[in-house]
């Protein structure tokens, strides 16, 4: 098992009481298998991609990866993990003022020393940036390769946040919405880069989905989430009409709103250098 | 005051018939409050707007305006005013290089983000370690507070006694006052990036310091470029000051020649130091827009793959060129300022002597009675000071916003030749009066105004008041001129005049800026009437002086401290201020 969640619960301190974002989740992933999440939003998706790629800390049960238990890891193990889970994230999470060479190249940190971290800054290796060439190449960004992140279109910055993420070569693969920004054209070229993936590299991975068919067509197991907690978790030839009905139909009582994630800052407001130049 | 605005806040989304009565209470009491504040203000700073009007006084003053003419060019006098010029520059480049470096490690170890909380920390292990680390973290932020509470000249007066008059002195208070400065924006600057860029590189399995080199600093680099090319204009500007207490350079001979009743070297001596001031802000200026036109992206990553034929090497001869001038100057700086004297023997000692007669401090009831006036004095000071800058720069700076002075200039056939002129005219001559007030420092303005109304508070609230002028009439120009354009041009569409645009247009955008920017001003104020005492303006600064010059450190300790609490309150309230009145 690459992954085995047990009892996995996740609340926030917030002003109204205690928000649970996590209630409950007790699911495993094979090694190599490819798994969709589907749920409406506000229903933990993010939250749990966040556990599963050590950006936070379950506030109660079991998370283990590759038989090891999480929460008994040193920052170093905590690391040693991070570096084999790529994370495509839905806002794409790209450090705006680099080019699109350089985020690429970002996705090797997790392997450099510090002193291939400043040297790379300077005078990069040459492996490396044939290595995120190719990865430029692959999705279809060659030509883009010194623009800066903020200056790509949607679209370009999706495909961009893949390129870091076949740079990084990781054994497991969480994709957020990575269709979300896609046109019809540019979903099959994705997907099917993504499933060529994981299906030749034997890879691991778990996707969230807003497009229900794409999830049931490319995905051999589903699992779905609403309110905190696993609604189903079926192969797809499994999931009836009455299932996504469920799933999606109406709540009776309003949703609360997205829990406000103290760890996870909102982006930030622009910083006013004007303000502190009046001092 | 302050929580009676507070409630006034609140109280405007409460239903109007139940809260009325009592928020009505609540409005006239916080208007009295803030009307025994401003008396008590008035008292305090000793204003006696008669004095002003007294023929004697417009004498003394248009004689001393008279003598300042001619000023004196003689070949001997401006070799000194060469070598003060320079002088004074070094002291500003080695004391903004020393500011960097004890402002870059401190900004980084305050972050919040990096070290304290946040996506970087969320995942970490719970332990000792991550608490400490959290701590220091917390530790390097209040040092650095307070680092740049107690004022540049405060801390140069301490340094004087430390390391001995020169320069040295000058260039430790620079580098403590503005490093704190420095620090305290590069912390913020790194806090306020883009964190989902931190994020995702985390998740990569990146180091902290990683995470800093290839996610923060990129995104930080502009801001902080731009901050400390800033910070070397007011590094220049303190610097010139700084002479006033034993550093050397132009402060220290305006004093002099203050003292000789020599108007004529005066003025050249002024006049140089606005030169200063201006050449400074030029070469930061340009330096900016330059680092901003060369600042693609991050790395070197491109030039190594494209490797064109002969070319790479002159853009690297370039840069390595100002490399070695910058490298060259400031060792040049550094020189001229002091540092490798090696008759600095036995400094170590006695800065440690030093620093151990000033504990414990002095806590005598006597003594700490003796300081509430001038304390009284010092808040007075400022407040009064920045209420006539409020006056002065409000009404300069209209006619010194482009977009009213010069208001539907384009229009067809609108105005005559003359009219235009006159626009022009009005508008260049605020600009200039602007530009003078602001560049003369408060110091310099107390040592004139006390010729105007004699030694005490009044001169001190007046140096303050004109030099705040100078600078808020500047920034509210600039703010006015920056609000959004398309209102304003709704209202000239529908036939409104320059005044109308301004009232209906303007002010209502403009107003949260404005206020920001009085209450930071104020917030300023403060630090600096802490100080004006030091050349016979009243406060603190006085007290201050006295003690260091007898000796008695351990007094100097508890004045320190009362500053420090002084600042610290009002920026507290300024935040508070600042937070409700924009919100508003």
């Amino acid at each position: 098992m690459i992954y085995s969640l047990k009892d996995i619960t996740k609340s926030y301190q917030s002003r109204n009481g205690t928000v649970r974002a996590l209630d409950g989740l007790t699911f495993d992933v094979l090694p190599f298998e490819s798994v969709a999440l589907l749920g409406p939003s506000g229903a933990g998706k993010t939250t749990l991609f966040r556990l599963l790629n050590a950006t936070l800390r379950p506030t109660s049960g079991k998370l283990s990866f590759d038989q090891n238990d999480v929460s008994a890891m040193s920052s170093r193990e905590l690391r040693q993990m991070r570096r084999r889970i790529g994370t495509i994230y839905q806002q794409h999470q790209l450090v705006p003022s680099l080019s699109t060479l350089d985020n690429t190249l970002c996705g090797r940190l997790g392997s450099w020393s510090l002193l291939e971290t400043v040297r790379n800054a300077t005078r990069p290796i040459k492996r490396d940036i044939e290595q995120a060439m190719a990865a430029l190449e692959a999705v279809g960004l060659a030509d883009k390769q010194r623009a800066r992140a903020d200056e790509l279109s949607g679209g370009q910055q999706q495909r961009l946040t893949i390129a870091r993420v076949l740079m990084q070569d990781p054994d497991v693969i969480l994709a957020d919405e990575p269709f979300a920004s896609l046109d019809p054209a540019l979903t099959e070229t994705i997907a099917s880069l993504l499933l060529e993936l994981v299906q030749n590299g034997k890879r691991t991975l778990v996707a969230t989905m807003h497009d229900v068919d794409l999830a049931l067509r490319y995905f051999p197991r589903v699992i779905a989430m609403r309110r905190a907690r696993i609604l189903f978790d079926k192969a797809p030839s499994d999931v009836s009409r009455e299932d996504l009905v469920t799933l999606y139909g109406d709540d009776p009582e309003p949703e609360a709103g997205r829990p406000v994630d103290p760890d996870i800052q909102e982006p930030p407001r622009e910083f006013s250098y004007k303000q502190h130049r009046a001092r | 005051m302050n929580s009676a605005i507070n409630n006034i806040g609140h109280g405007s989304h409460r239903p109007a018939s139940r809260e009325a009565p009592r928020l009505k209470i609540k409005r006239i009491a916080a208007v009295l409050a803030f009307g025994a504040a401003l008396v008590l203000c008035w008292r305090a700073a000793e204003i006696r707007p008669t004095v002003l009007l007294v023929p004697g006084t417009s004498a003394a003053l248009w004689t001393f305006v008279r003598s300042l003419f001619p000023p004196d060019l003689s070949p001997d006098f401006l070799r000194i005013v060469g070598a003060a010029v320079i002088r004074t520059a070094a002291l500003a480049i080695a004391g903004t290089t020393l500011a960097i470096a004890i402002g870059l490690p401190l900004g980084v170890m305050s972050t919040p983000t990096l070290w304290q909380r946040g996506v970087l920390l969320a995942g970490e292990p719970p332990g000792a370690g991550k608490l400490a680390v959290a701590w220091l973290s917390r530790f390097c932020r209040a040092l650095l507070g307070f680092m740049r509470a107690v004022p540049d000249l405060m801390w140069g007066l301490l340094f004087v006694v430390a390391v001995g008059l020169g320069p040295l002195a000058g260039v430790l208070a620079l580098a403590v006052s503005y490093g704190g400065l420095l620090g305290r924006v590069y912390a913020d600057v790194f806090e306020d990036v883009d964190p989902r860029a931190l994020e995702a590189l985390h998740a990569t399995g990146a180091t902290r310091t990683q995470v800093f080199l290839r996610a923060v600093w990129p995104q930080a680099k502009p801001t902080v470029v731009a901050y400390t090319l800033y910070l070397l204009e007011c590094c220049a500007r303190s610097a010139s000051v700084l002479g006033f207490i034993g550093a050397g350079g132009i402060g220290y001979e305006i004093n002099l020649s203050m003292r000789l009743f020599e108007y004529g070297q005066l003025l050249t001596l002024i006049l140089a130091l606005v030169g200063l001031v201006a050449a400074t802000d030029f070469f930061s200026r340009y330096l900016r827009r330059r680092l901003h036109a060369n600042a693609p992206a991050g790395s070197l990553a491109h030039r190594h793959i494209e490797n064109e034929p002969g070319s790479p090497s002159h853009a690297d001869r370039r840069t390595r060129a100002a490399l070695f001038i910058l490298i060259a100057v400031v060792g040049a700086s550094f020189y001229l300022a002091g540092f490798f004297n090696s008759t600095r023997a036995g400094l170590l000692s006695r800065m440690v002597r030093f620093a151990g007669e000033m504990f414990p401090p002095e806590l005598d009831p006597m003594f700490l009675r003796s300081l509430a006036l001038p304390l009284v004095q010092t808040i007075g000071i400022a407040v009064m000071g920045t209420l006539i800058g409020v006056a002065i720069g409000a009404v300069l700076s209209v006619p010194a916003t482009a977009t009213l002075a010069f208001a539907g200039e384009d229009e067809a056939g609108s105005r005559s030749l003359m009219g235009r002129a006159a626009r022009a005219c009005v508008y260049y001559v605020s600009r200039l009066a602007l530009n003078l007030l602001r560049s003369i420092p408060e110091l310099v303005w107390v040592l004139m105004c006390i010729l105007a109304v004699g030694l005490g508070p009044f001169a001190g609230t007046l140096a303050i008041g004109l030099h705040t002028g100078g600078v808020l009439g500047k920034l509210y120009a600039e703010t006015l001129e920056e609000v959004p354009a398309r209102p304003v041009e709704a209202l000239r569409a529908t036939g409104a005049g320059p005044l109308q645009i301004l009232l209906w247009g303007i002010w209502p955008q403009a107003r949260p800026t404005l206020v920001s920017y009085t209450v930071l001003r104020w917030e300023m104020n403060l630090r600096v009437s802490t100080i004006l005492g030091l050349v016979g303006g009243g406060g603190l600064g006085q007290a201050i002086y006295n003690n260091v010059q007898l000796g008695f450190y351990s007094r100097t300790t508890t004045i320190v401290a009362i500053v420090y609490v002084l600042v610290i309150m009002t920026d507290w309230l300024g935040d508070r201020l600042r937070v409700r009145r924009t919100a508003i």
